[in-house]
């Protein structure tokens, strides 16, 4: 077994263990704490597959920003730092054989893929490559959407003030 | 070569730590003083728990700092080629940071920024 394999199993496993303990903790707050601490191992399963500039991604909108957006959020309510009550039955076993269905697809899916192996040199994926690509106004480029997306966001931004000033209004 | 240092300083990184923390618990004395439990050492004396609610408005704040992170990863890879493109690339990312600014000076309008 390599080095490499070692460090991608003692990542996953931090992945797993804390992504299970943010659905199993009955306090909210660590939930999202767990998941911050799961996310970042996610980073670092990026940066093991050479990906450096989505890792960086992953860190500054997910561990940076959604994060936030959720502790936020927790912090709304009543009872942040209250236990939760404990989970009904019914919910449990829904959950459970959701989770599984889940799994089976996915594991179904994995099995019945060919996977190809070749010796192609994969695209170039460094930042670099993607800031070129996506300020390249010639006939593959990807300037257009560039610029389009900067209106999604402004969108998604005046979206986000007008329901929420509705709501502080009432 | 480079995935053996990488799992050798992951092994010193948990080591240190926790020999940092276990070492430090052992080996300190502990005299337990209820001044010792305060937030603050000077100072007004702090009330109540921290668990409080926020005021539904920094919601707001939150929302709008997610929009302008996403704008920022796509700054990263620009400020990357910046350089090599030159004045194309610098108008390409003045219309994108303009059109975001609209976003801004309208949050600005509707009050979205202002302090609870």
């Amino acid at each position: 077994m390599s080095a490499s394999t070692i460090i991608f199993y003692i990542v996953s496993a931090l992945v797993l263990v804390f992504g299970a303990m943010s659905v199993f903790t009955r306090k909210i707050f660590r939930a999202a704490i767990y998941l911050l601490f799961s996310l970042i191992g996610i980073a670092g399963i990026y940066i093991l597959m050479n990906m450096d500039f989505i890792a960086a991604l992953q860190v500054l909108i997910y561990v940076g920003g959604i994060i936030v957006l959720i502790i936020f959020s927790i912090f709304l309510t009543h009872q942040a730092g209250d236990k939760l009550p404990k989970p009904l039955f019914k919910r449990i076993v829904a959950g459970a054989s959701m989770a599984a269905f889940g799994l089976i697809v996915v594991l179904g899916v994995f099995y019945k893929t060919a996977f190809k192996v070749t010796t192609e040199a994969g695209i170039d994926h460094s930042a670099r490559s993607i800031g070129r690509q996506m300020l390249d106004y010639h006939h593959h480029g990807y300037v257009y959407p560039f610029e389009i997306v900067s209106f999604l966001l402004l969108a998604a931004l005046v979206g986000c003030i007008v329901i929420a000033v509705k709501i502080q209004k009432k | 070569m480079g995935s053996v240092s990488i799992l050798l300083l992951m092994f010193c990184g948990f080591a240190f730590a926790a020999l940092a923390i276990g070492l430090g618990n052992k080996l300190s004395l502990k005299r337990y003083n209820p001044e010792k439990g305060e937030a603050y050492e000077c100072g007004m004396e702090t009330q109540g728990t921290t668990w409080v609610q926020f005021h539904v408005g920094y919601y707001l704040f939150a929302l709008v700092f997610l929009l302008f992170d996403v704008e920022i990863a796509f700054l990263y890879p620009w400020a990357v080629v910046f350089k090599e493109i030159g004045m194309v690339a610098f108008i390409e990312i003045v219309f994108f940071v303009l059109v975001l600014f609209l976003g801004l000076l309208y949050a600005h309008k509707k009050k979205a920024l202002s302090w609870m």
